[in-house]
């Protein structure tokens, strides 16, 4: 028990808030809010030569096998750097795959992944936004060798530059729970699918995506048919735990500016920072992006270590999107009204983390999840144990 | 980063847990770890905390030649844990014996640190003045000197376990000219000292009496007069007028730990047992829906104040001081406390005010007590206000007022 990164993993956050700060100025995110890709090729390409669209990814496949915790702290520096590239989606469909996809499936997208060549996305929220299986209605129905997809897809990261897309259908109609869900690996040019934008508080590039009779090979089947839901929600928690990873990076630069900001601005002739109630919000920021950040490393570094991790996840997403909103929501009333002017960068982070907040799981569905495991389990729980039902008790 | 215990720490808090089922009750524990309830049990608690130490249980982490086991923190901390589950402190804390272990000469090392360990000598701490405890620099209680003596006049408040400690942990005025924190002297006072009086100050949870385990459940504190108190400069911990630089790092350290932790969370395990078995007439606690949501944010919260707790150990275990982290933990696991008590009072509605003894009171009303006592964790040992001022200043270097 040391939780406290060791040396290797400052030198990584180290030289990884360097090359950001240097690369990624403030004005590229506002530049790519504009811009119909989203991302700048050049940087995505200068991510995979420094290694870390590879980092995670096993050798076999170009990659450089590290620890899940390693590329936490590397989505903590893109949060810090707001920097606009497609890695979070990236990595949740590359590590899904590299966990549950068929060898043919591996060899056709990771080294693609670690070059820079391919970049990648997942697709779960129809209509009901909850993560359950409950919102997955989508069809695809074996025809001949192929399987034969229909419905739509809502909130979609960066579809308009993806290459591939992981999709979760019904396979098994009229089913609706858990069973009867497979999971396929979608090529984002096959005929019949279309997108729209949607037009985002962070200005990012998600798509609500249209599957009108979709024919895709048999080969596309990602594990096993009808049992796909458990690779879907170890995807969701894995992308859920590194979204926690970038709302913390993000949400803490945030209240680093603001403390220095209350530092600087004058008012009633002292540093409006000299003031103890300002000082208070400045520690509550300060201490809610700590909780958040421990409750996420925590959670990374189980499922890097192959431990069961769900309630773990769905803490600290259920912690993060209450506080880290309230921190960034702190450092804009540090501000006052420059903080509510586009053209100030504030606002940048803000709409951020906000938006970051909504997605993958609200603070009900987690705590909703947290409270299925403490409750809904035979036995007594005990503070500091693992809450698991299958796991032994330590 | 790295969340797991060794084998060797999992087995030790195994041999722990099955130790303290044999041998314990949490009433027993109650009497060791506070030391102050009247009818406690001396002859019984103290063949116990032998047994403890035989075990090779009590400072682990303190030198060998103190009468510790010069072994690591982490393995400290979760000896603490367990038996602070029943209400006893094993550890040693900051102020104190720590203090002394990192400040003292070496003879007052070798005659207070092994009897402290083993329990046969214990300090109460004298910080607080009838005029203030939050702005402890102006602390007003005086030390005179003369020649090889100090003579003490002034006044303490809430000097817990003053009436059954042996000693006193003074801080005391030396200087009155100099700036306040630089005129402030430590000194360890035998309480059978001539010119001491001690005066009980009964709480809120002293009729009826808080049941064990309760988050600030302690029946009485005590007020302490100093008329004319000589006591020889050997009870000086280290030098003059350096008492303030010398306390901070054990009051640091009174702030984290595994007490600290437990006493801020215990109840939500317990609300959460409680929940699971309970029906009141038909109403399940745990399938309400509002109940759920609470629970989970309770727990959750309760993570967050475990992380910190472990944090701030592998800070100490890496021999390294704290920048503001021992001041967070303060702020969060004692906020956490009262959040919970008070989220648990509207789980459970009127049967909440039941005080112990109760007719119709949940587990011995100890919510109700953990109530009336939760929000003094946020008051002792430095209070939230000021926790957030050293976070903000020294965490974020923003400006003093
Ligand atoms: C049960 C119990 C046991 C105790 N045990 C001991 C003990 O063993 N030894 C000991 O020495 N003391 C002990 N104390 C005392 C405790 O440490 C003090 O109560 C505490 O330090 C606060 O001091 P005070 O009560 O004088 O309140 P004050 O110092 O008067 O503070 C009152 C309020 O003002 C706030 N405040 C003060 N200054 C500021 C500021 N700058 N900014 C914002 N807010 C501020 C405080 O946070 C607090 O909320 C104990 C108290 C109790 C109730």
């Amino acid at each position: 028990m040391d939780i406290l990164l060791n040396e290797e993993e400052e030198m990584l956050k180290k030289s990884a808030r360097e090359f950001l700060e240097a690369e990624c100025p403030p004005s590229l995110a506002r530049d790519m809010e504009k811009d119909p890709l989203g991302y700048p090729p050049e940087l995505w390409k200068k991510l995979a030569d420094l290694g870390w669209l590879g980092l995670a990814l096993p050798e076999k496949y170009d990659g450089q096998g590290l620890p899940l915790t390693h590329l936490g702290i590397i989505l903590g520096e893109v949060g810090r750097a707001i920097v606009p590239v497609p890695l979070h989606s990236t990595m949740t469909a590359a590590l899904t795959i590299a966990k549950h996809g068929t060898e043919a499936q591996r060899q056709e997208t990771l080294p693609g992944v670690s070059r820079g060549a391919t970049i990648l996305t997942w697709a779960f929220t129809e209509r009901d936004p909850r993560y359950v299986p409950e919102s997955i209605q989508m069809q695809a129905v074996a025809r001949g060798d192929s399987y034969i997809l229909n419905g739509s897809k809502m909130f979609v990261d960066n579809f308009n530059v993806a290459q591939k897309c992981l999709v979760p259908c019904r396979t098994a109609p009229p089913s609706s729970g858990k069973s009867g869900i497979s999971l396929f690996l979608v090529d984002t040019s096959s005929a019949g699918i279309s997108h729209t934008p949607l037009v985002t508080m962070a200005k990012d590039k998600q798509s609500k995506v249209n599957f009108s009779n979709v024919r895709i090979p048999r080969a596309s089947l990602v594990g096993k048919l009808n049992e796909g839901w458990t690779i879907v929600e170890h995807m969701l928690d894995l992308g859920t735990a590194l979204l926690c990873a970038q709302m913390e990076g993000c949400a803490r630069k945030d209240t680093e500016m603001a403390t220095d900001y209350a530092k600087h601005r004058i008012a009633f002739g002292r540093p409006i920072g000299a003031f103890q109630s300002v000082q208070h919000m400045c520690a509550d920021m300060l201490m809610w992006v700590d909780g958040t950040q421990l409750l996420t490393y925590e959670a990374l570094w189980r499922i890097d270590q192959g431990l069961p991790a769900s309630i773990e996840v769905s803490q600290a997403k259920a912690f993060g999107n209450e506080k880290c909103e309230a921190a960034v929501r702190y450092c804009q009333m540090i501000h006052g009204g420059i903080g509510f002017i586009m053209e100030f960068n504030q606002n940048l982070w803000f709409r951020r983390v906000s938006a970051w907040t909504m997605r993958l799981g609200t603070t009900y569905d987690h705590r909703g999840r947290v409270a299925r495991a403490l409750l809904d389990r035979p036995g007594p729980v005990r503070l500091g144990e693992s809450q698991y039902e299958s796991a032994p008790s330590r | 980063m790295n969340f797991d215990w060794t084998p060797e720490q999992e087995a030790l808090r195994k041999e722990v847990r099955d130790f303290i089922r044999e041998n314990m009750t949490k009433r027993l524990g109650g009497e060791m770890g506070e030391e102050m309830e009247e009818g406690a049990d001396r002859e019984r608690s103290r063949a116990l905390r032998k047994k403890i130490g035989e075990k090779g249980w009590l400072a682990i982490s303190w030198p060998k030649e103190y009468g510790g086991q010069g072994g690591d923190r982490m393995s400290q901390y979760i000896v603490e844990e367990e038996f602070a589950r029943v209400g006893m402190g094993v550890g040693g804390g900051g102020s104190g014996a720590g203090a002394i272990l990192g400040a003292g000469t070496e003879e007052q090392k070798r005659y207070f640190v092994p009897k402290v360990i083993a329990g046969e000598m214990s300090f109460c701490l004298g910080f607080t003045e009838p005029q203030g405890g939050a702005d402890l620099a102006g602390l007003q209680c005086r030390a005179v000197r003369d020649g090889d003596f100090y003579t003490i006049n002034g006044q303490k408040m809430f000097t817990s376990g003053a009436h059954n400690a042996t000693h006193i942990y003074l801080m005391a005025r030396t200087d009155p000219a100099a700036e306040r924190h630089r005129g402030i002297t430590i000194l360890l006072v035998p309480m059978d000292t001539p010119g001491i009086t001690v005066r009980p100050l009964w709480t809120v949870q002293n009729d009826p009496p808080a049941p064990p385990g309760t988050t600030y459940g302690m029946g009485r504190t005590n007020e302490v007069f100093f008329e004319d108190v000589r006591v020889p400069i050997s009870c000086r911990l280290g030098d003059e007028n350096m008492g303030w630089f010398i306390g901070a790092q054990g009051l640091n350290l009174d702030r984290v730990g595994a007490s600290r932790y437990l006493i801020s969370v215990h109840m939500d395990e317990d609300i959460i047992n409680w929940a699971k078995e309970s029906d009141l007439g038909g109403y399940s606690v745990k399938d309400d829906p509002a109940v759920r949501d609470k629970l989970a944010e309770l727990w959750i919260e309760a993570q967050v104040c475990r992380l910190m707790t472990m944090r701030s150990m592998s800070i100490v275990q890496r021999d390294q001081d704290f920048t503001y982290e021992g001041s967070a933990e303060k702020v969060m696991a004692p906020e956490h406390g009262v959040t919970a008590s008070e989220a648990i009072s509207q789980i459970l509605g009127p049967y909440a005010q039941l005080l112990n003894g109760s007719e119709g009171a949940v587990e011995s009303g100890i919510y109700a007590h953990n109530l009336m006592g939760a929000f003094q964790s946020g008051i002792n040992h430095g209070s939230v206000q000021i926790m957030r001022d050293q976070v903000a200043r020294r965490g974020l270097g923003m400006p003093r007022g």
